[in-house]
């Protein structure tokens, strides 16, 4: 029985939950992720906490707690409120050090609660942190619910249903049964190619440690120019994606096998839609490349874009929604094994990828305070032990690595990110 | 032609507080039309109307308005 107050778990809730568990399971805090701006200011601190109490108090999935309803999950309302929690830089240290130092701890700290916010305050400014638990919600709906924090009509902002949900109802059983065969071959041909990675190893106490590239406004641009040259208009994440399999097969992978698999999101939602706030509203891809077809720089992006193009001609992006809606019902475990391992037993993805794309507060900035910078955070399972986080601040790209330590090798990824950003920028060096 | 795609492009891609306020010259891509929903337009105009896009023309010239679409679906052929 549900309580009227409980919300079920969507597909991608359930989706994202599963690989939580599995965070958990290998003693990590879980799927949290994490935005952390740095502002040019400290923002009206009350005011910030009056707006916490404004969200718990209009959406009460934002403090609520998981529970198992039969075989599925829901989010109980507890009524919790959401304090700000204020951290304070010493004044002694350097204080970007400092700050992500202090980034680290907190988001290194053992949690159970979906949603969490953080004030660390700098000598003038500071960094405010906001971190999540994706069953609770997607990249998107994170800036949704920044957007929320700092908006001046906060009453605009309403839930609506599971936007996976309303795709999987236009559907007859039959257009259900034939997408989910299609995204059943899709899997079965992802994972016939064994994935190079960036550890061997499984298990042990890890901690996640973070690299924040950030790329000028020059070097942006350079990169938005090269991205259409290869991939066009369509492809720009598969750029990053091309670049990133190429830096790891130059440097060699520590884990080295037949070739690379990134899965990668997207999402649902309308583009600068404030609705909905919660839930997660994804589908998945996947970007695949022989070692041999790595190697050849040209000749992997027109592959990866013609399989992107094919992909989403052949309705694969939307073929995962009846796929993730009957692993509804499978145990996290069992749907974990189907979701990460390949035929050989071995790990699916060579990285963890996001594309959050621009995020801007340029015009009134955060509680109107401007954002200076931004960097983001991602548990994820082991292995591969790696993430890379991609967003743009009005129009300058970060690239955000999270990783696990001891599992990843700093000196190795030290040199992947220096020759990914080579490759990035197409610099000589190539 | 151009109300088909302006529906699905609000309804599926973009959020826009008034869609009938967009004009047929506004920019798309400053709208929000991203490399994903750039590929699904295209998807949904080829079954729509039964034309062939080329992959090669593919730039913001053609896909940056609800006129420049219009355009470059009629010129590879719907009639």
């Amino acid at each position: 029985m549900t309580d009227s107050t409980d919300k079920l778990f969507n597909p991608g809730d359930y989706f994202t939950y599963v690989l939580d568990q599995e965070i958990r399971n290998a003693g990590m805090p879980g799927g949290y992720c994490g935005f952390a701006l740095q502002l040019a200011e400290a923002p009206d601190l009350s005011g910030l906490q009056r707006r916490l109490d404004l969200l718990v108090e209009r959406f009460p999935q934002a403090s609520a707690v998981i529970q198992p309803r039969g075989k599925r999950f829901a989010w109980v309302a507890t009524g919790n409120p959401i304090p700000l929690e204020l951290h304070q830089c010493q004044s002694s240290a350097d204080e970007a050090d400092e700050t992500q130092r202090l980034l680290l701890e907190i988001f290194n700290r053992p949690e159970s609660r979906p949603l969490t916010v953080h004030w660390i305050a700098g000598a003038d400014g500071g960094t405010l942190l906001l971190i999540w638990l994706h069953p609770l919600l997607d990249a998107r709906g994170c800036k949704i619910l920044l957007d929320f924090l700092s908006a001046e009509r906060p009453e605009s902002f309403k839930e609506s249903p599971s936007l996976i949900e309303a795709k999987l109802a236009q559907w007859s059983f039959w257009k259900k049964l034939q997408l989910f065969f299609k995204a059943k071959r899709h899997n079965t041909a992802a994972n016939s190619l064994d994935s190079c990675l960036p550890t061997q190893v499984e298990q042990g106490p890890q901690v996640l440690r973070l690299k924040v590239q950030r790329f000028d406004a020059d070097q942006s641009q350079r990169i938005a120019k090269l991205a259409q040259q290869y991939t066009g208009l369509t492809g720009r994440t598969l750029y990053y994606l091309g670049c990133f399999m190429r830096a790891m097969e130059l440097v060699g992978p520590p884990a080295a096998k037949d070739g690379y698999c990134i899965p990668y999101a997207f999402n649902l939602r309308r583009q600068n839609a404030p609705t909905p706030v919660f839930g997660n509203h994804i589908g998945c891809l996947f970007a695949r490349a022989t070692r041999q077809q790595v190697r050849d720089r040209n000749g992997l992006f027109t592959h990866l874009l013609s399989e992107h193009k094919q992909v989403v001609r052949d309705e694969l992006d939307l073929a995962y929604l009846p796929l993730m809606w009957l692993g509804q019902w499978l145990a996290p475990d069992k749907y974990a094994k189907v979701l990460r391992k390949q035929h050989s037993g071995g790990e699916l993805s060579s990285l963890w990828f996001s594309d959050i794309g621009e995020l801007s507060w340029n015009k009134k900035g955060f509680l109107g305070v401007p954002v200076t910078n931004l960097s983001l955070m991602c548990w994820m399972t082991l292995p591969p032990g790696l993430a890379l986080l991609a967003s743009q601040l009005d129009g300058k790209l970060v690239l955000s690595y999270s990783y696990l330590s001891p599992a990843i090798d700093e000196a190795w990824l030290d040199a992947v990110i220096a020759k990914m950003n080579s490759e990035l920028l197409e610099t000589p060096e190539n | 032609m151009k109300e088909k795609l302006k529906n699905f492009i609000f309804a599926e891609l973009i959020y826009h507080e008034d869609p009938a306020a967009f004009g047929d010259d506004d920019n798309l891509l400053d709208a929000g039309l991203d490399s994903m929903g750039i590929m699904r337009l295209i998807m949904f105009a080829e079954k729509e109307f039964d034309v062939t896009l080329p992959d090669t023309e593919i730039e913001p010239d053609n896909v940056g308005s609800l006129n420049s679409l219009e355009n470059w679906i009629r010129r590879s052929g719907h009639a």
